[in-house]
């Protein structure tokens, strides 16, 4: 076909009936666009709407009280039980130790991204964020299974004992120094010299020491079982270490030159002024980044079901990160299999009363998150 | 304080940053390495005869000659064992009856661990199921199978305060003094000569369809669910993604019912997976009934909606890169909005948006939690593109689950379980570096 030529006719002032078609048609695309987009973002409503459909004939059947209070979970009992609290404490307890896993880290590692590094090396690591965050998370949930479960079946003593060793070594180390010298500030100019000495090698004799007693202490554990809270708390938190990082990394980075330049100009080295100045900025911002890293780890299915142990009970004492627990990702996933062909029964609707938790939680945090992203952007002016 | 312990401090400080990427890397470094090194292992390993049988029985390959002479060898070889055997029954039945009783159990026992290393005994009825028709078919499982032969494991629980203890003991000590104690050191010495053992690559792992619940072939089924899954998802994904983006972007005045819909996006993206898994069971099931089972295409539109926030939020970011300068030239030109979107903005955007698809889909491909309850099981046959409307599938993220935790024999494919795992992981990685490089690439033409 020839392509059509434009008409020479054709005036280059529009008359009104094609004036009037054109924004008709304009408007009724607008429209279009306008509903799909709609569409698409409602579905969140969708979702809302059916989890909780679903969800409260469970409260209706059972009502509140056992479920939110009692720790007995027998669905397929006669009569069933239907108490959740271990349920909600393991979620608990596992998002707590994979916030304690990646928080720090997570947030050292956004500053030593945003303010440490230069461009080039940055260019290097970023890879290594996103290739962590790409990794599908049944994944790391085989390996939580199969190697890391098994190692710390075995040699868990040794494990738990060079854990401690490579966390506390360099951390202990800089802060022997630093305090060595902060100590030998209080000795008189002619003695520094030597005291700074001294007291570098007494404080490191005594961590040394310190760090031996605990080691022995844990590497005298036996662990009974792999499949643990800690295992499930350490591969989490290193799967909500790329949203921590990427999401921190940006808040430090919206702070922006001038204020990093005028804490330089007054005077300031790299690490206060990221202390005094860059962190109190981006304050919030790194705080929605940890509530999305705790949305991470709490949404997360697939590890904690495969390496949690899935033991609906409360650990002994409740911090023992070493027992089995469940959780309510996981107990949705492992139970609707024996639950869907009873549509309609309390231990159908009750896995959708947990979702539904879940669900609300998550909006909650979202909106925390949102909000305080919010405030911080227009404190800064942006 | 003083200067030099500032900086003292400031060095520490950026050493602890240091360190926190170290580990980060390391965390990268001590998943990923099992992951490949035992995943390659599913293809390139060292196969043992037995391979080649079940490869020739079941699927035709090989050379049926070549195979003919390695068998008789083979047969050869493990003819003493199979004598040695006879031999004893023999010893056996000329035995008074008390002392024949404590044998009876071991070589029992025997002959399980024999026929888990060799297969069934030569000229013996064939057993129904296809793992016991053959032997150990990979040289690893072999020198396990063997210890089995050699040694046997008992648990000691004398000790009552402390966990059970392993005891091995060798298998040739319930044998002494019989016509079976020269049958250890024979199979011991023999083993090669026994199985063959030659490196052999076996790509097909990636298409075959698997025999007898994965213990043996390959992944077929499973690679091509999760093809469908992921191409499906994506089919919904991204029409709705990259719309609602240009009507975000382009069309959309900030106000209220924008802000609304923004925070809709973000809940959207924080809604934890399996609760989609559980809304498309809700829905797409069991009201409005889009397939009487779950369905490949009902797990497509969950995924659909699970990675939309994503691409939504991709497309958008590269619309808004695209340089003012180009919208304004256009509209300069007389074109109008709609026309400037489709011939302008969209091509120039073209490149970030396939970045964000391209990300999306290997988060598609990865997901399981929202696909087991609309779309996976554990065993299928390969699906036609049409029958994925209706059908349930097999993928790989599914059944990376389903083989380490619910199989019956776990530790007999440890290598199958690894092989998924490198293929899921292998898939994502290559779709993720592929937008690294993508992204790489725009960002240097947007500086110039």
């Amino acid at each position: 076909m020839k392509p059509k030529a434009h008409s020479p006719k054709r005036s280059l002032v529009m008359n009104a009936s094609t004036s009037r078609l054109r924004r008709l048609g304009a408007f009724l695309g607008q429209g279009f666009l306008f509903s799909v987009t709609s569409l698409s973002t409602l579905t969140v409503f969708f979702i809302f709407y059916f989890i909780a459909k679903d969800a409260f004939p469970f409260f209706k059947l059972e009502g509140f009280r056992e479920f939110f209070t009692s720790t007995h979970w027998y669905p397929s009992g006669h009569p069933a039980e239907f108490g959740a609290m271990a349920i909600f404490f393991g979620t608990g307890l596992v998002t707590l130790g994979a916030v304690a896993v990646s928080v720090p880290l997570g947030i050292s590692a956004a500053v030593c991204l945003s303010d440490v590094l230069p461009f080039n090396t940055r260019q290097i690591v970023k890879p290594v964020i996103e290739i962590l965050a790409a990794i599908p998370s049944v994944a790391y949930g085989f390996f939580a299974l199969v190697v890391f479960a098994p190692l710390l079946q075995n040699h868990g003593g040794i494990v738990l004992s060079t854990g401690a060793w490579l966390i506390l070594t360099p951390i202990l180390s800089l802060l022997v120094i630093v305090l060595g010298d902060l100590l030998a500030d209080r000795f008189p100019e002619a003695l520094r010299r030597k005291a700074r000495w001294i007291c570098t090698l007494t404080l490191g004799a005594a961590a040394l020491t310190g760090m031996m007693m605990l080691g022995n202490h844990l590497s005298a554990i036996q662990i009974a079982s792999g499949t643990n809270a800690l295992n499930v708390s350490i591969i989490l938190g290193i799967m909500a270490l790329p949203t921590i990082v990427s999401v921190s990394e940006d808040a430090l980075q919206a702070t922006g030159r001038e204020l990093r330049e005028g804490s330089y100009a007054l005077g300031a080295t790299r690490a206060e002024t990221i202390m005094k100045t860059v962190i109190p900025a981006s304050l919030s911002g790194i705080l929605a980044a940890v509530i999305l890293g705790v949305m991470r780890a709490i949404g997360e299915t697939m590890v904690v079901w495969m390496a949690s142990g899935n033991a609906s009970r409360i650990p002994e004492p409740w911090y023992n990160m070493l027992e089995p627990v469940r959780t309510l990702t996981a107990t949705i996933a492992g139970d609707m299999g024996e639950a869907d062909h009873v549509t309609g029964s309390a231990r159908f609707h009750v896995l959708f009363a947990m979702a539904f938790c879940l669900l609300t939680f998550s909006f909650v945090m979202n909106l925390v998150s949102e909000s305080i992203v919010r405030r911080s952007r227009k404190k800064l002016g942006k | 304080m003083r200067l030099e312990t500032r900086r003292l401090l400031d060095r520490a400080f950026s050493s602890l940053g240091l360190i926190a990427i170290g580990v980060m890397a390391l965390a990268l470094v001590v998943i990923l390495t099992p992951i490949i090194v035992r995943g390659s292992g599913a293809f390139i390993f060292r196969s043992t005869i037995e391979h080649r049988k079940v490869m020739f029985d079941q699927w035709d390959r090989g050379n049926a000659g070549r195979l003919e002479t390695a068998k008789a060898e083979v047969a050869a070889a493990r003819q003493p064992v199979y004598d040695m055997l006879a031999a004893f029954n023999t010893e056996l039945d000329a035995m008074p009856r008390a002392d024949r009783k404590p044998y009876k159990q071991s070589l029992r026992d025997l002959e399980k661990a024999l026929a888990g290393l060799l297969g069934p005994v030569p000229g013996e009825r064939t057993p129904v199921l296809i793992r016991q028709q053959y032997g150990a078919t990979r040289w690893d499982r072999t020198q396990i199978k063997l210890d089995d032969v050699l040694t046997t494991e008992e648990w000691d629980y004398s000790d009552p305060t402390a966990l059970g203890k392993l005891v091995r003991t060798p298998r040739v000590e319930q044998f002494r003094g019989t016509k079976l104690e020269p049958l250890f050191p024979y199979v011991e010495q023999n083993i090669k000569a026994m199985m063959q053992p030659r490196w052999t690559c076996y790509w097909q792992f990636l298409f075959d369809t698997s025999k007898d619940s994965h213990i043996f072939g390959g992944i077929g089924p499973e690679v091509l669910g999760t093809i469908y899954l992921t191409l499906g998802a994506m089919f919904f994904a991204i029409p709705m993604g990259v719309i609602a983006a240009i009507y975000l972007c382009e069309y959309a005045r900030e106000g209220r019912v924008i802000s609304f819909l923004r925070i809709c996006i973000s809940t959207l993206a924080g809604v934890p997976s399996i609760v989609f898994g559980l809304f498309g069971l809700a829905f797409f099931l069991n009201t409005i009934h889009i397939s009487d089972s779950k369905s490949v295409l009902a797990g497509a539109l969950t995924l659909s909606l699970l990675v939309l926030p994503t691409v939504i939020r991709a497309s958008e970011e590269a619309i808004l890169a695209v340089p003012r300068a180009y919208k304004e030239a256009a509209m300069s030109l007389g074109a109008g909005r709609w026309r400037t979107v489709m011939t302008v903005i969209l091509p120039a955007a073209l490149p970030g948006i396939l970045t964000g698809v391209v990300i999306s889909m290997g988060r598609a491909a990865g997901e399981t939690a929202p696909i087991i309850f609309t779309a996976a099981v554990s065993v299928g046959r390969p699906l036609l593109p049409l029958e994925a409307l209706s059908q349930p599938t097999p993928a790989l993220s599914w059944n990376i689950y389903n083989l380490c935790t619910e199989h019956e024999a776990v530790d007999e494919i440890r290598h199958v379980q690894y092989g998924m795992v490198f293929t899921l992981v292998a898939v994502v990685l290559l779709l993720n570096v592929f937008a690294i490089i993508m992204r790489a690439r725009i960002s240097k033409k947007l500086r110039g």
